[in-house]
């Protein structure tokens, strides 16, 4: 049988050794005692010799390779056996070793346990101390005479209830006259707990928080909405429109048998009509990138899911050639699949514009945030019941909100106004738009 | 450890005896009418001038001492007197033979010894060769003296031998016109132009240092014996077994390169007065009965040791004759078991309750002055007049020097109130020598093909490579620094010589020196025995004679073992000669980790208590190279910390690495690692690596930003920057691996509270090891400062930190607590 030759471990410290010389090719004979290889550590040379008879099979390194320690380097052994199990994985060996001793390191640090009675110093309760002394530090005590300031008046926040240069520091930055205020006050179980060091704000203490890591998605996030707000020129516009027709054809066809049909939501439809009423509108179903616009021939609308991992917003594509159950099967299959995490991420690319509804969670008004280089996003809010002015006198209206969002680098005010108030009217007659496709 | 030896079983296992010659034992039975054909009677009588010198000095002293006067002059000595009536023939028959070029080194009772080799060394020199040393010996301060009280008729030997006895009085009474200014005294009186070396007051202390003396002499092939003038209670001193046995070490003859091989040229002599201050080493503290009979213990040549009437100078100068002989034909080393008597006790204030009246007497009868006159005189060399005569002068040299001593005006005193830093000028020479001594270095290979100077052209000079750390085989090491530096200086100084224990072949326990060998000859680069006293003190003896040598003692630990010759003879020896000696010795010792209590000590503390050593502790490969560098082309002694924690440390702070080329980092200067604005840190050694840590810690967790300054100096320091960062973050915590009482850190800490105190918002804290022995490995981070340590040592003393839950316990009770305990 093959037997491996491992680089010895010379010495508790010696990760890995360099071989400095072969002494045998592979397929050479080798006999007990032959120098294989010469190798080195940092401190010292070393021979290996063999110590059985056979032939080198294979030479897992070459000169001047770092070898870590108790690694296989070569195999001696009968010409046709199988080596393969003693080929070693080379870096990755050394890697999981150090990994695994990093590991260590800070298992053992979070090991070591808090010293009974030596929580840090607590405050004195009075700057004068038991003795009639008043304990300063004479920097703290230079600090305060140059800015003629009465230490008596700081808070200590030293060792043995030592007045310090940040007692000092923080006794200047509450003024003079709130320090003569203070005096007096300062009575035993007054005192405030002591300033925090200088440079460490209360936010980041860390018993006021759990520390809980981004997950990659809000971290992407994060990165998208902090680039959108900080790169365009966005601002938002709000209008409602008359939700009765739309709500009266959500009655009937909750009302139909056919499952397709039952389906349909409001935001199906609201979907439907932003698809029709965007070809119409070219600026708004654009991406802006750098000093151009892309405007685009179909509408593929990006739609706003909210998972439980956070916000997605999956693509129906050519959403302008869709019919309305086609758009709302689409919706309903990719908001699932991205609730589920199934989505594919061909579908989360590609929006020329994005709809997002906040309705369901009773939002009257809201700014959504562009999804750059997209130059428009829709929000779509609650229903509220507003009061109209009709011959017959007042009367209510069911009304549903929408905020649109643009990138007033490319859309002006007026145009932007013109999309909605045509999104509204397709909204109020929307059999009429449907009849007329 | 050298592969040409073998050590056989066959050998060894095989059944003999160890074989010994004869040792002989006052063999000497010539006759003055056999010796006129060996001396003139000029020769005899200068013998017997000399004996009397002596015994009139040294009588002279006693009567001060015990007195206050001498012949009228009145004078209180406070001072050491260990004087050595009776002892006279042994001092002047091992002088009669010996030159300037010939090294005594004695002991506390050597004031006979130095008169008999001046006295000797200006027999044998040329009036010029006299006027230029008494001329250009500081400039002329002790000849300025004598000379105008010395009669021109008499001869420049006789204003030499003035100048002799003046400047060996003056010193003992410490005056400035002294040999060494007053800052050697009575037992440490020298005189390197007549070849009279320290003496010194630790018994035994001169064995090691003569013997260091010797290998200068052999390395660098110069003329002259070295002898080591110890008593016979040195004996009983380790460092002098060491001294001897690294003496007779076997390499010499064995391995040591033709034209250096053979013995030390040194002579162990004892002045065997039969007391070790009231011990009788014969019969009470010792079991060799006869001395002599030690040097059949130590190698095969028995030291070719041999026991010498020392109360016959004639029977001296006839050892010594035949013994000078062995060596100047590398046969050495020589022991001598010189047997001699001393009449005074060991010093005035001993009332010499250990022997009786009778004993003293007995000798008194034997007295070898009287002897000798009386046997001249019998084998009519000369008449009692003329002795007479012969003591009448040196009655008078005497009073004449007594009365040139005593006198303020002529003699003063070192003036400390007009010059306050006359002592404190002389503790170090300070100089930058590049090499001690202008020739051709002996080295095997051409510096470049050496092979560890070849791995190392192929390191990486940084700790990362493109923002990545290098790997440890590739990375330039702190060890590469210091190899570096020293390779270097072995190509340039041709008197640099290195050892220790494992140095050669192994290249040093932590690989320092791995590569030398292929590069030294034996006699540059050896192993030494496990004798760290016979190490420092032999670099001492090689150094003060001229040479450059780096000693290595291991670990740290170890320093114990070379006590006295780190902190009484290397620290010392350049101050009590006045800035005559220069020490150009780096002391290597390593500051282990993982082996436990005997083995992981930091006693950077220890060295920096002690006057006159430099002490640096380089935690970067940077300041390593750069350290050494300094370190080698100085003239003093620099105790060398290295950490066998960081060995193989990259450069993480140096822009661009570790230069190739030479550079040096001054002694002396800390260096700023980190910039920083809150609080200073300032470390020593490898706790700098554990600062950043906590530096790191401090930043993230708790906003503030530390400034880090690595001292890599403890002595001397430069405390500017320190004291400059402390005013401006108004916090000092300083660390290192030493046991936390009596720290030096506690020393510095001290002394910012003082130079910076205005400045200051909390008292400076010391974090140090723990005042424990060294736990296990698995045990240390208990034992070493930690970086939550330093955190922890923050809040609770200096700025508490929100949030912060203490691991460890820096209160004030703890503090008193584990002071009352000692702990």
């Amino acid at each position: 049988m093959a037997t491996p030759v491992i680089m010895p471990r010379q010495g508790q410290t010696v990760e890995s050794c360099i071989i400095t010389k072969w002494h045998k090719e592979v397929g050479d004979r080798v006999a007990v005692g032959d120098l294989l290889f010469s190798y080195e550590t940092d401190k010292a040379a070393f021979d290996e010799a063999s110590t059985v008879d056979g032939v080198l099979l294979a030479r897992f390194f070459e000169e001047d390779d770092d070898v870590p320690v108790l690694t296989n380097v070569c195999v001696i052994g009968e010409p046709g056996e199988d080596i393969s199990a003693f080929a070693p994985d080379g870096v990755a060996t050394a890697e999981a070793s150090d990994q695994s001793e990093a590991a260590e390191q800070l298992t053992s640090q979070v090991a070591v346990e808090p010293v009974a009675g030596t929580a840090p110093s607590e405050p004195l309760e009075s700057v004068e101390q038991g003795d009639g002394r008043i304990r300063i530090s004479p920097r703290a005590r230079g600090l305060a005479e140059r800015a003629g300031i009465d230490y008596t008046a700081a808070t200590p926040s030293g060792p043995m209830g030592r007045i310090i240069e940040r007692d000092i520091v923080d006794l200047i930055a509450k003024g003079p006259q709130v320090a003569a205020e203070l005096q007096p006050q300062v009575t035993p179980g007054q005192v405030q707990a002591p300033a925090a060091d200088i440079s460490v704000s209360e936010g980041e203490l860390e018993t006021a928080y759990d520390v809980v890591p981004l997950t990659n998605i809000r971290k992407r996030i994060a990165e998208a909405m902090f680039k959108s707000l900080s790169t365009t020129a966005q601002l938002t516009i709000h209008t409602s429109f008359d939700a009765t027709e739309i709500l009266e054809l959500r009655k009937k066809l909750k009302a139909s048998q056919n499952p397709a049909a039952q389906a349909i939501t409001l935001t199906d439809m609201v979907l439907y009509a932003v698809s029709r009423t965007l070809i119409n509108h070219k600026s708004l179903n654009a991406h802006m990138v750098d000093d151009k616009l892309l405007v685009y021939k179909h509408v593929n609308l990006g739609l706003a899911v909210d998972t439980e991992r956070g916000l997605m917003v999956p693509t129906i594509f050519k959403s302008d050639v869709k019919s309305l159950s086609q758009i709302s099967a689409d919706a309903k299959r990719l908001a699932n699949a991205c609730r589920a995490g199934a989505v594919n991420p061909d579908e989360l690319q590609g929006g020329t514009f994005t709809v997002t509804n906040l309705g369901g969670l009773g939002v009257e008004y809201f700014t959504p945030v562009l999804n750059p280089p997209q130059t428009g996003i829709l929000g779509v809010n609650t229903i509220v019941q507003r009061v109209r002015q009709t011959p017959e006198g007042l009367s209510t209206y069911p009304a549903m909100g929408l905020s649109l969002t643009f990138d007033h680098r490319a859309v002006d005010g007026a145009p932007a106004a013109r999309f909605l108030k045509e999104l509204k009217e397709n909204l109020e007659s929307f059999t009429t738009l449907l009849a007329l496709e | 450890m050298p592969k040409s030896q073998f050590v056989s079983p066959d050998e060894l296992r095989k059944p003999g005896f160890v074989k010994f010659k004869d040792i002989p034992i006052n063999q000497y039975n010539k006759t003055i009418e056999d010796e006129k054909q060996n001396f003139t009677k000029e020769d005899f009588l200068r013998i017997f001038r000399d004996m009397v010198i002596i015994r009139t000095f040294e009588s002279m002293i006693l009567t001060i001492k015990t007195t206050g006067e001498y012949k009228g002059i009145e004078y209180n000595y406070p001072g050491p007197a260990h004087l050595s009536i009776g002892q006279e023939a042994a001092a002047v028959g091992q002088a009669y033979l010996l030159d300037k070029d010939d090294f005594i080194f004695g002991s506390h009772r050597s004031h006979g010894e130095i008169l008999a080799k001046g006295l000797s060394a200006i027999e044998k020199m040329s009036d010029d060769e006299l006027m230029e040393i008494m001329e250009s010996y500081f400039d002329g301060k002790v000849l300025s003296v004598v000379k105008p009280h010395w009669d021109e008729k008499s001869g420049v030997k006789q204003l030499a031998i003035d100048y002799l006895v003046y400047g060996t009085l003056a010193e003992i009474f410490a005056k400035d016109t002294g040999f060494q200014r007053g800052l050697g005294g009575s037992m440490h009186a020298f005189f390197p132009p007549f070849g009279i070396y320290p003496n010194n007051a630790i018994v035994g202390g001169s064995a090691g240092i003569a013997m260091g003396a010797a290998l200068y002499k052999k390395v660098n092939k110069k003329k002259g014996i070295v002898i080591s003038n110890v008593g016979d209670g040195a004996l009983g001193c380790g460092p002098v077994w060491e001294a001897m046995n690294m003496a007779t070490m076997d390499q010499l003859k064995e391995l040591w390169e033709e034209g250096y091989r053979g013995g030390l040229p040194i002579i162990f002599n004892f002045m065997n007065n039969a007391y070790g201050m009231g011990g009788q080493t014969s019969g009470e503290t010792m079991g060799f009965g006869i001395l002599a009979r030690i040097g059949a213990g130590l190698n095969s040549d028995q030291m070719h040791a041999e026991r010498v009437d020392g109360y016959n100078p004639l029977a001296v100068i006839d050892v010594m004759r035949r013994k000078k002989k062995l060596l100047e034909e590398n046969k050495g080393p020589v022991l001598l078991d010189t047997i001699t008597y001393r009449y005074s006790g060991h010093s005035p204030s001993d009332a010499s309750t250990y022997r009786t009246k009778e004993e003293i007497d007995k000798w008194m009868e034997h007295d070898s002055i009287e002897a000798f006159k009386r046997d001249l005189i019998e084998a009519g060399v000369a008449v009692e007049e003329e002795f007479a005569e012969i003591t009448s002068a040196v009655e008078d040299l005497i009073f004449k020097v007594v009365k040139l001593v005593v006198d303020d005006k002529v003699s003063p005193r070192m003036d400390l109130n007009k010059d306050p830093d006359s002592i404190g000028n002389v503790m170090f020479s300070n100089q930058k020598i590049e090499k001690m001594e202008d020739r051709e270095c002996e080295v095997l290979i051409p510096k470049e093909d050496n092979p560890r100077v070849q791995q190392i052209a192929r390191k990486v000079r940084t700790a990362t490579e493109n923002g990545k750390p290098v790997p440890k085989a590739r990375v330039f090491q702190l060890r590469d620094g210091l190899f570096e530096a020293i390779i270097d200086k072995f190509y340039t100084d041709p008197t640099l010589i290195a050892y220790g224990e494992d140095n050669r072949d192994w290249g040093g326990a932590f690989a320092v020196y791995r590569g030398l060998t292929e590069s030294l000859p034996y006699h540059r680069f050896f192993n030494a025995p496990i004798s760290e006293a016979a190490i420092v003190a032999s670099a001492v003896g090689y150094a003060l004679c001229g040479g450059r040598v780096i000693a290595e003692l291991m670990y740290c630990d170890f320093l114990g073992r070379a006590g006295d010759e780190v902190f009484n003879q290397l620290a010392k020896w350049q101050a009590m000669s006045a800035g005559i000696l220069k020490m150009p010795v780096v002391l290597r010792v390593s500051v282990g980790s993982k082996y436990g209590a005997q083995h992981s000590q930091d006693w950077t503390s220890l060295c920096t208590h002690i006057p006159g050593l430099k002490v640096v502790f380089p935690a970067t490969p940077y300041d390593a190279k750069g350290l050494m560098n300094s370190a080698l082309a100085g003239t003093d002694p620099v105790v060398f910390f290295e950490s066998q924690r960081i060995y193989d440390i990259g450069e993480m702070f140096h822009e661009g690495g570790v230069p190739e080329g030479y550079y040096e980092v001054p002694i002396g200067e800390p260096d700023i690692k980190r910039v920083g604005k809150d609080i200073t840190i300032l470390s020593v050694g490898a706790t700098l690596y554990r600062v950043l840590e906590a530096a790191d810690i401090l930043e993230s967790k708790y906003g503030l930003s530390a400034e880090i300054i690595d001292a890599r100096t403890l002595v001397p320091f430069n405390y500017e920057p320190v004291i400059e960062s402390v005013k401006k973050t108004g916090r000092i915590l300083l660390t290192s691996d030493a046991c936390e009482r009596g720290s030096y850190l506690k020393d510095m800490a001290q002394t910012i509270s003082e130079l910076a105190f205005d400045y200051l918002d909390a008292p400076p804290v010391v974090v140090g090891a723990r005042n424990w022995i060294t736990p296990a490995f698995e045990l240390e981070k208990f034992f070493f400062p930690q970086p939550e340590w330093i955190i922890d040592a923050i809040h609770e003393k200096i700025l508490p930190l929100k949030g912060h839950v203490a691991s460890t316990n820096f209160t004030p009770n703890e503090q008193m607590r584990r002071s009352r305990l000692g702990v």
